[in-house]
C-alpha cells in the first residue's frame, strides 16, 4: 500500500505539479484547495504525510497546522510547509505552528521526495 | 500532452484568474479598503504567479513577479502605505504582469524597457520608505528561486578525507508533538557515513511514573563522514529549536572507542514504497481530484469544448424530436388518453430542462471581461488627462462564453468612447459643478432571458444638435430630415460617423460605433443609448445568453413558415397606398419618413413565388443589416415571435442562400431561419445604399 | 510458573501509541510478560522509552519481560537508536 500524502494548495499549479511528482514517486495523493478545505480532507482521508502551502485564502497553512495537531489522530502525522517564501520568520512560525518541516519551492520533484522519505520514513 | 505541459496550460489559465484577482484588489486597495484580507488576497496573486513561473523558469516573469512582490510585502507588513502615487505603480506593474504572462504563454517579442522601468519605479517606493523600517534582508534564494532548485545535492569531496563528528542529541517533546522522529533522523545521520550511536537511557522512569509526552532518551553519535558539517546540520534543519543539540567535529586521531552500537552506512536510501505502475497513474489522478471534493474550485472538471457543442447539438435534436412527437401524437388523435397527455407534458417539460441546463455548461460569468476594462479606462485615462473611476456591477452573471469572447472588442471600444468623447476634462466638469473624477459605471444583469450589458458615462451626453449637423455635413441625412431624439442617437452607429472632429488615436482608427453595432448583432444582440445633455449616456447591450437559441419573429411567407431574427427588425408596418414606389421592372421602394427604402418581396426573393405578390396585401419588416443598410422585408403574415432552436442546415445540406439555419417550431413544423443580410445583398444588386440618398 | 501474557506491538510504534502501550503494561503489571515484536516495521523513540520503562519496572518488581520475535525493521530501528536487543531489557537497571 503507497502511503497517502495529501497536499494543501490554492494553486491549481501546484497541485497539479505536485499530484505529478507524487503520483510519479508512487505516492497516493489527496488534494484542498486552502486551510478550511485542508482539515476537512484530513479527517475524510486520512492521509500519512501532508504538504501544505502557507498563504492561502479562508485559511492560511499556519491555521491548518494548528488546527491538525489539534486532532488526535494527526498529532504527529508529518506535515511539510510549501512555500517560496525563504522568511525564517516564516519557517519559524511554521514550526511553532506544528510543523514538521518544509519543501522551498519552486522544488525539484526527486528532492521533494527525499524530504518526504526524511521524515516519514 | 506531456503532463508538464498540461500543467503549463493550468498555469497560464491560473494567471488570467491570478491576474483578474490582483486588478480587483488592487482596485479596491485604491479605493481605500487596504484591510488585511485585500492586501493578502493582492500579494497571494503575484506570489502565486511567481510561484509558478519559478518552476517553468520562466525568468523574466519570476524577476518581476518577485519586485512586484517584495514592494507589496512591504505594504502587507506596513512598512509602505498605500499612498495613491504607490498605487498607481501597482496598477501599472499588473499591467506588465499581464504583459509578461502574455509573452510568456505565446511567445513574441517583449519590450524589457517597460518592465524595467516598473522594477525601478517600484524599487524605488521600496527605498523611500525603508528608513521607516528595515526590510528585513533577502536570503538568496528568495531572489533567486532557482537557486532553490537545485537543493545543492550534498557535495562529494573528492578527496578521501574522512570527518568525524560527535553529535550529542536531546530532543525536547515538541520535537515528536511536530511529527519528528529520532529514528528518522539517525537514519539519515547514518546515510551520510558510519555511525555509532550510544543512547542515554538513565532518565527513563518506572511505568509508574511515566508520561508518555516526556522525552526521556537523549543520544550521543559518532559519524565518520565525507560530508562537511553542513550537511550534518542539514540533517537536523527541521528540527532546530526542538531539541539540545551540538555538533563538534572531531580530531581524526582522538577516534572513540566506545561504540555500543554500529550502523553500517545503507548502500542507498530505499523509497518510501514500491513506486506504482505507471497504468494505475489516472487513476490516482482521479482519486486525487475526488480528494477535494466539497470545495467551489475543486468540483469543477475541464471539458474540451467541442463534447460541449456535441451534446448541445444533440439536445437541439432532441427538442425538435419532442416537438415532432408530439405533434404524430396529436395528430393520430391520442392525446384523448390523459396518460399519453400528462407523458408528453413532462417529456417536454424534462426536455427545456435539459436544454437549459446543457446551455448553462457554456455560460460563464462576465467578471474576467470586466476587470480586463479596468486597464483600458486606466490607460485612456493617462492618454487623455481625464480623471475615471470605473464602477463595475453584476459581474457574476453569466453569458455564453462565445458571447464573452466576442464582446471584448466592441465593449473596449464602447469603454473608450465612454472616457474619450463621454466624459469632459477634470476643469470642464468642475466648471460643470460635477466631481473632477469621472464615472463610468459597467453593469452586467440578467434580464427576461437576455444579458444587458450597460456603459454609462457621467460626461456631457451627446449634443443632439451637433451629431445631426455632422450627419447632414457627411451627407448621411437629407438637409430637411425630421428626426426625433432617439433617432439622433442612433446617427453615431451610422458607417463613417465619427463626432469627434478630427480621429482620435484612442478611440479607434477610423473604426465607429458602427462596427460596435455591428458585432452586436453578429451575436444576436441589440444596442441602445439613452443621453441626456450635460448628465451622460448610457449604451445598454442586451444580448442572448447563448447562441444556440434565437429570439424571432414567425412569419408566413407563400404557404411557408420562416424566422426573421428579431435583433436585426427594427419596426412592423402595413404598407399604405401610395407608399409603394416601383423603380424599373425589378426593383420597388416605400417611402419611410422622407426617405425611401428598398422593398424586398422575401417569398420572391426566396423563389417561392414566381411573381411580386402585392405590397398592400401583406406586411413588411424594417430591418438592418449588419452593415447598417437598412430594408423593408415584405412577408404575408406575422403569425408568432417566440424562441428557436437553431439547427445549422450546412452539416446536411451546405449553404442555402438567404437561410441562415432551420428550426423546428413546437407544432413539429420545421421553419427556416432567414440570413437577413444575405437575402438585402442578393436583392441589392441595384440598390446600393447611395442610390436611396439620392432618392430622399 | 505460569505462561507469560504476551503483548503484541502493534505495526507502527509511533508516538501517538506511546501512550496506549503504557497502558497496556501497566494492565500487566505484576506477572512475566512478553513481548512479541514480530509485526513491528517501526520503531519510535516515544515507544522505545515506554518498552524502557517497562523493562526497568519488571526488573524491579522481580518478573520478567521478555522480547520474542523480533521483526528486522525492529532490531534496525533498534540498533539506530543506540541499542541491541539485551542491552535493551538487561542493561535498564545500570547504575
Amino acid at each position: 500500500m503507497s502511503m497517502k500524502i495529501l497536499t494543501v494548495d490554492d494553486s491549481r499549479t501546484m497541485r497539479d505539479m505536485l499530484r505529478l511528482a507524487l503520483t510519479s514517486a508512487g505516492f497516493d495523493v489527496v488534494q484542498a484547495v486552502d486551510g478550511l478545505d485542508g482539515l476537512d480532507v484530513l479527517d475524510r482521508e486520512n492521509p500519512e504525510l501532508v504538504i501544505t502551502d502557507i498563504n492561502m485564502p479562508k485559511m492560511d497553512g499556519f491555521g491548518f497546522i494548528e488546527g491538525a495537531r489539534k486532532i488526535g489522530r494527526f498529532r504527529v502525522v508529518p506535515i511539510l510547509v510549501l512555500t517560496t517564501e525563504s522568511d525564517p520568520d516564516k519557517k519559524m512560525r511554521a514550526k511553532k505552528a506544528g510543523a514538521t518541516g518544509w519543501i522551498v519551492k519552486p522544488f525539484d520533484p526527486v528532492k521533494l521526495v527525499d524530504v518526504i522519505r526524511r521524515v516519514a520514513a | 500532452m506531456d503532463p508538464m505541459q498540461a500543467i503549463k496550460v493550468t498555469f497560464f489559465q491560473e494567471c488570467e484568474e491570478q491576474l483578474g484577482e490582483l486588478e480587483t484588489g488592487l482596485l479596491a486597495m485604491q479605493e481605500g479598503s487596504v484591510d488585511d484580507e485585500t492586501v493578502n488576497a493582492v500579494f497571494r496573486a503575484v506570489h502565486s504567479i511567481k510561484g509558478g513561473a519559478g518552476a517553468f523558469k520562466l525568468d523574466r516573469l519570476v524577476k518581476f513577479a518577485h519586485v512586484f512582490e517584495t514592494t507589496l510585502d512591504k505594504i502587507r507588513n506596513g512598512a509602505l502605505a498605500p499612498a495613491n502615487a504607490v498605487m498607481k505603480t501597482m496598477l501599472r506593474a499588473a499591467d506588465v504582469l499581464a504583459d509578461l504572462v502574455t509573452v510568456s504563454r505565446e511567445g513574441g517579442a517583449f519590450d524589457d524597457t517597460r518592465s524595467n522601468e516598473l522594477i525601478a519605479e517600484l524599487n524605488a517606493h521600496c527605498d523611500e520608505k525603508a528608513a521607516v523600517k528595515e526590510a528585513h534582508p533577502e536570503e538568496e534564494g528568495d531572489n533567486n528561486p532557482f537557486a532553490a532548485l537545485g537543493w545543492e545535492p550534498v557535495s562529494l569531496s573528492l578527496e578521501p578525507e574522512i570527518n568525524e563528528y560527535l553529535i550529542v542529541f536531546r530532543p525536547k517533546p515538541e520535537l515528536y508533538a511536530k511529527g519528528n522522529e529520532t529514528t528518522r533522523l539517525m537514519r539519515e545521520l547514518s546515510r551520510l557515513g558510519a555511525l555509532t550511536v550510544h543512547c542515554e537511557i538513565a532518565d527513563v522512569p518506572l511505568l509508574a511514573n511515566f508520561e508518555p509526552e516526556q522525552s526521556y532518551l537523549s543520544w550521543r553519535a559518532t559519524l565518520r563522514s565525507h560530508q562537511d558539517i553542513a550537511a550534518v546540520q542539514a540533517v537536523f534543519e527541521f528540527v532546530d529549536g526542538d531539541c539540545h543539540l551540538d555538533i563538534e567535529p572531531v580530531e581524526a586521531s582522538e577516534a572513540h572507542a566506545e561504540p555500543v552500537a554500529e550502523v553500517a552506512p545503507e548502500a542507498a536510501p530505499e523509497a518510501v514504497e514500491e513506486p506504482k505502475a505507471a497504468a494505475s497513474v489516472p487513476r490516482e489522478a482521479a482519486k486525487a481530484e475526488a480528494g477535494g471534493q466539497g470545495n467551489a474550485t475543486q468540483n469543477t472538471i475541464r471539458v474540451d469544448l467541442d463534447r460541449v457543442d456535441r451534446l448541445i447539438n444533440l439536445v437541439g435534436e432532441l427538442v425538435i424530436n419532442q416537438a415532432m412527437l408530439t405533434q404524430r401524437v396529436l395528430e393520430a388523435g391520442a392525446v384523448k388518453n390523459a396518460s399519453i397527455a400528462t407523458g408528453l407534458d413532462d417529456l417536454e417539460h424534462l426536455t427545456r430542462e435539459i436544454q437549459e441546463s446543457v446551455m448553462a455548461i457554456r455560460a460563464q460569468p462576465v467578471r474576467p471581461l470586466f476587470q480586463r476594462m479596468s486597464r483600458i479606462v486606466r490607460e485612456i485615462a493617462d492618454a487623455t488627462g481625464k480623471n475615471v473611476r470605473l464602477k463595475t456591477e453584476g459581474e457574476g452573471a453569466e453569458v455564453d462564453r462565445t458571447v464573452i469572447e466576442r464582446l471584448a472588442d466592441p465593449l473596449t471600444h464602447m469603454i473608450r468612447n465612454a472616457v474619450d468623447h463621454g466624459l469632459e476634462r477634470p476643469d470642464a466638469r468642475i466648471a460643470a459643478g460635477k466631481p473632477a473624477q469621472g464615472e463610468v459605471r459597467l453593469s452586467a444583469a440578467h434580464k427576461s432571458g437576455r444579458v444587458v450589458i450597460e456603459i454609462a458615462d457621467d460626461g456631457r451626453g451627446i449634443d443632439r444638435p451637433r451629431v445631426k449637423a455632422i450627419a447632414i455635413k457627411k451627407g448621411l441625412i437629407a438637409p430637411d430630415a425630421q428626426l426625433t431624439d432617439g433617432e439622433i442617437d442612433n446617427l453615431l452607429f451610422m458607417p463613417g460617423f465619427s463626432t469627434a472632429e478630427t480621429v482620435s488615436n484612442i478611440s479607434g482608427r477610423g473604426v465607429g460605433m458602427d462596427v460596435v453595432k455591428r458585432s452586436i448583432q453578429a451575436l444576436g444582440g441589440r444596442i441602445a443609448i439613452t443621453s441626456k445633455l450635460g448628465h451622460g449616456s448610457t449604451f445598454s447591450l442586451s444580448l442572448p445568453l447563448t447562441l444556440a437559441v434565437l429570439d424571432g419573429m414567425v412569419v408566413r411567407v407563400a404557404d411557408q413558415t420562416l424566422v426573421v431574427p428579431l435583433n436585426s427588425i427594427l419596426e412592423t408596418m402595413k404598407p399604405k397606398p401610395g407608399e409603394v414606389y416601383g423603380l424599373g421592372p425589378d426593383t420597388q421602394v416605400i417611402g419611410i419618413r422622407g426617405g425611401f427604402t428598398p422593398l424586398i418581396d422575401v417569398g420572391y426573393a426566396l423563389g417561392f413565388r414566381t411573381h411580386r405578390a402585392d405590397p398592400m396585401s401583406g406586411v413588411t419588416l424594417l430591418i438592418e443589416t449588419e452593415g447598417g443598410v437598412r430594408s423593408a422585408l415584405m412577408v404575408d403574415a406575422i403569425q408568432d415571435q417566440r424562441q428557436v432552436v437553431i439547427k445549422s442546415l450546412e452539416s446536411n445540406y451546405g449553404h442555402v442562400e438567404g437561410i441562415a439555419a432551420a428550426t423546428i417550431l413546437g407544432d413539429g413544423r420545421i421553419a427556416l431561419i432567414l440570413d437577413t443580410d444575405a437575402i438585402v445583398h442578393s436583392s441589392s444588386g441595384r440598390n446600393s445604399p447611395s442610390d436611396m440618398l439620392l432618392a430622399g | 510458573m505460569p505462561a507469560p501474557r504476551v503483548i503484541e506491538l502493534p505495526e507502527y510504534l509511533d508516538m501517538p501509541v506511546a501512550a496506549q502501550l503504557a497502558e497496556a503494561f501497566l494492565k500487566l503489571a505484576g506477572a512475566p510478560v512478553a513481548v512479541d515484536a514480530s509485526k513491528v516495521s517501526r520503531l519510535g523513540a516515544s515507544c522505545l522509552q515506554v518498552l524502557l520503562a517497562a523493562a526497568r519496572s519488571w526488573k524491579v518488581e522481580g518478573h520478567a519481560l521478555t522480547l520474542s520475535n523480533a521483526s528486522a525493521r525492529f532490531l534496525e530501528d533498534l540498533n539506530l537508536l543506540g541499542l541491541e536487543p539485551d542491552t535493551f531489557l538487561t542493561g535498564v537497571i545500570a547504575p
